[in-house]
């Protein structure tokens, strides 16, 4: 008994190391799968609270272009409201066949973001107070910025779209065909699209907007364009590199998407579910 | 005693800080290399730390960062490795009579040979182990061994400047 407890002694260095990389792969194995790490974030409150104090400081940086940007999506908004009734075939894309409104778009302000990791995040100066829930789509003035990830009542965190774990259901603006964006090039610009058959007619230029059939995003959101299809003759999908319309690295205003049928969508989807 | 604390104290929030808001935001070469300042602390703490304190004081080091970044345990893990392999080098590089208790691991009180050794070992360490478990796989493991190599060197290049800038450092204490 006592050359154990001399072991442990003599060991007790060596022991505090496992000790302390056990607890650390614990919290990185269930922080980051299960998704569920609450306090170990940053929409907590102190560090959300610092980083919007740094934010303020570096905003003034880039307000000019932040300014010509709103105004540009402001312009293109307008264009859009006094087009719509020469559009007799459309509908306004945020209401259904009824004319109800399906979506809602609140406006927040991104404090904190990074472009450049395996796995980026953002941090948003708005949470559940102002209605933003888990599994939200964010979109920015010019296409797709990522989903809510985790809320506190004055910030939320979002996957950025560059990030391995990120993926969403895309579509071809011009064959309607639907595909699968993810991002694994590394290039904060640039973002793959998978699972587009062979025999889909795919050239550069190509428009690619969101697919609207995953309940998180609206459809015809632009992403971005088709920079290059490159085939490998032994697999039945193109491999199409797109380049993102949004510039993560500028994102300064966003908008959380709300969708106010989901919760009719999920209960009607719940009962054919059940046993 | 109560001083060297105290600065330690002031040394950890202040680098960590430093990471967080400024170091974290740079883009350098389209993020392929991304400076990690904040281990400075670790590297930097007194010879006579003892080897619990040096454990706790890494995995807490990367805790606090932990909170900044969200991903908790990516940090901890590569400052509690850090850690770790400070001890072994410590031991490997030691002197025949031992480390002099007025000295400092820093280039000035070491010698510019023997800190790169012991900095350049350790911030290794704690890069490969990071950026591994920030990817999370293996394949493509050239393009994340050379951004963690690359950034690796971007790191010990901002230790030494570090301390070229700071004056008092070079003064025996």
């Amino acid at each position: 008994m006592r050359d154990l407890f001399r072991f442990f002694f003599r060991q007790r260095n060596n022991l505090l190391f496992l000790a302390l990389m056990a607890l650390s792969m614990y919290l990185l194995i269930n922080g980051n799968m299960h998704q569920r790490a609450q306090a170990i974030s940053s929409s907590n409150a102190v560090i959300g609270q610092l980083y919007s104090v740094r934010n303020e400081v570096a905003e003034y940086a880039g307000l000019r272009e932040v300014n010509r940007r709103l105004a540009a999506a402001l312009a293109a908004e307008r264009n859009l409201r006094y087009s719509l009734p020469l559009r007799a075939d459309s509908a306004p894309p945020d209401t259904d066949s009824t004319g109800l409104q399906t979506y809602r778009f609140i406006t927040a302000h991104v404090i904190n973001g990074t472009v450049h990791k395996e796995r980026n995040y953002i941090t948003l100066g708005s949470g559940s107070l102002a209605g933003i829930r888990p599994d939200m789509g964010v979109i920015g003035m010019d296409g797709l910025v990522g989903i809510v990830r985790e809320v506190s009542p004055h910030f939320a965190l979002v996957t950025s779209v560059l990030g391995n774990e990120f993926r969403t259901s895309v579509r071809l603006k011009r064959t309607g065909h639907f595909g699968l964006l993810t991002w694994d090039t590394g290039d904060p610009a640039a973002a793959s699209l998978t699972d587009v058959a062979n025999h889909v007619p795919v050239s550069p230029g190509d428009t690619v907007v969101t697919g609207g059939n995953d309940g998180i995003f609206p459809p015809d959101i632009m992403v971005g364009t088709v920079t290059n299809v490159d085939d490998d003759p032994s697999s039945n999908f193109h491999g199409i590199k797109v380049h993102l319309s949004e510039d993560l690295s500028r994102a300064a205003y966003v908008h959380v998407v709300s969708d106010l049928l989901k919760a009719e969508r999920d209960t009607l989807q719940a009962k054919v579910a059940q046993p | 005693m109560i001083a060297t604390i105290l600065n330690q104290v002031l040394a950890f929030v202040a680098l960590v800080l430093m990471q967080a808001m400024v170091l974290d935001h740079l883009d350098l070469a389209n993020g392929w290399v991304v400076p990690y300042l904040y281990v400075f602390f670790l590297i930097a703490l007194p010879f006579n730390t003892p080897p619990w304190a040096t454990l706790l004081l890494g995995f807490a080091l990367g805790m606090a960062m932990d909170f900044f970044t969200s991903t908790p345990g990516m940090h901890a893990s590569a400052c509690t490795l850090m850690a770790f392999v400070r001890l072994l080098m410590l031991r490997l590089l030691a002197p025949r009579d031992g480390y002099d208790p007025l000295k400092r691991p820093i280039v000035a009180h070491m010698g510019m040979a023997w800190y790169i050794t012991f900095a350049s070992a350790l911030i290794l360490a704690h890069h490969l182990w990071l950026f591994f478990v920030e990817v999370y796989r293996f394949d493509n493991f050239p393009s994340t061994f050379l951004r963690a190599v690359m950034s690796a060197a971007a790191t010990l290049l901002l230790c030494l400047l570090a301390q070229a800038l700071t004056t008092r450092a070079t003064r025996l204490q």
